[in-house]
């Protein structure tokens, strides 16, 4: 199995999340192909909106930066993890910034799925989607809830399903690798 | 400041956002001559200005585009750095959510972020409009844009008056919320026919790319 983590943990924030993702990714490259995107490191920029990549250039964004990368990794897998500490009660503006990016995978036609519109495929195929956050001081039950349900649409809209959403500070990196490879 | 309004859309001045915005000002300002700002986040090195405009505003409305079933990225930016400021007593936040699906349903997930997020920072909440079909807006000839924008306007000519949004014309951009069966129904027969993809392929031909449009420029073969 093919599986790409994006860690959204914001440069100089000091969390348990990057500790897990490290011991996870070493314990999923024993047996799976991984890519771990450390995405604090990286070159990218937020998308412009310009829609390049759905009528310009179909399937390429116009931002020349590390996305590329990112998106190759994505579209080949057969997991993919959003990683990230939750700030503001959401995820964070690092990963938003490449989620958005990912529309690149999409096609613009819109079709009818789950009696509602929705972007038809680019792609045969496209990865399960997991969700990994590090709670903040004051994340709730409603929190965890209003997080799993977008999430949950992301997936739809992405030909995919949210196979799991967990906060990092109650799983290992043992119970993930459960989840990840249970069918 | 009375009311600071800010843009949400990574398009800037360019953007579906800015025309619903113009709209809801006309109304808002036909009231009277109260003090109103605009402010694009698209424009992210004005982080810390726009943080000080929201911090002296009564009321703050906050404009975007649905991306990727959410806020965009430069949006949850402003949140981020919103959250660590925390409101000042008696200041109200709301928000104008618009997408290119018809479907007011699509944005109901992002509403209720944004309504526990105004709770969380201590803002008093305005509530949220939802507009779906937004997208080629600013392209549309005034015909098309008529109704649209006249409820925009009446939006903006009722929050001078009453320091709130509608509920009425919330309810009535609010509608369709889901797809009537009817237009399901015929969809894959108006695809078929070009209707539903109209607005793509016009921009996708315009640009050369209609030949390319189904590319998978990643695709890993094997």
């Amino acid at each position: 199995m093919t599986i790409t983590i994006l860690d959204g943990t914001p440069a100089g924030f000091s969390g348990q999340l990057s500790g897990l993702l490290k011991g996870l990714s070493a314990e999923l490259e024993e047996k799976h192909s991984l890519n771990l995107f450390s995405l604090s490191s990286m070159k990218l920029h937020f998308c412009t909106g310009c829609w390049a990549c759905w009528w310009k250039t179909p399937g390429q964004c116009a931002i020349k930066d590390d996305a590329g990368e990112i998106f190759r990794a994505v579209i080949n897998s057969d997991l993919l993890i959003f990683a990230s500490p939750l700030n503001a009660g959401f995820t964070s503006s690092l990963l938003k910034k490449i989620t958005d990016r990912l529309i690149v995978l999409l096609h613009p036609y819109i079709e009818i799925r789950n009696k509602e519109s929705h972007h038809k495929k680019r792609y045969g195929r496209y990865p399960e989607i997991g969700l990994i956050f590090e709670k903040e001081a004051d994340t709730d039950d409603e929190d965890i809830e209003i997080l799993r349900d977008i999430y949950g649409r992301f997936a739809l809209n992405f030909h995919s399903r949210l196979k799991f959403a967990v906060p990092s500070e109650q799983i290992s990196a043992e119970e993930i690798v459960d989840e990840a490879c249970s069918v | 400041m009375k009311l600071a309004v800010f843009n949400g859309s990574p398009r800037g001045k360019n953007s579906n956002s800015a025309v619903l915005i113009k709209q809801f000002l006309k109304g808002y300002q036909a009231v009277g001559s109260s003090e109103v700002s605009v402010s694009k986040l698209s424009n992210r090195k004005a982080l810390a200005e726009n943080l000080d405009v929201a911090g002296r505003a009564e009321n703050i409305i906050i404009v975007f585009p649905l991306y990727t079933d959410c806020m965009p990225g430069i949006v949850m930016e402003f949140f981020e750095a919103l959250a660590g400021e925390k409101a000042n007593e008696f200041q109200r936040l709301g928000f104008i959510v618009h997408s290119g699906f018809p479907e007011s349903l699509q944005s109901e997930y992002v509403e209720r972020y944004l309504t526990k997020f105004a709770k969380r920072t201590g803002f008093d909440y305005l509530g949220t409009i939802i507009k779906g079909g937004s997208e080629g807006l600013r392209m549309m000839p005034p015909k098309m844009t008529r109704k649209l924008f006249s409820r925009f306007y009446e939006l903006g000519f009722y929050f001078a008056e009453n320091g709130g949004f509608s509920v009425e014309i919330n309810k009535a951009l609010r509608n369709p919320r889901r797809m009537p069966g009817l237009m399901r129904a015929l969809f894959p027969l108006l695809s078929k026919i070009g209707l539903t993809n109209m607005y793509w392929n016009m921009n996708l031909k315009k640009n050369n790319a209609y030949a390319k449009r189904y590319a998978q420029p990643f695709a890993e073969s094997g």
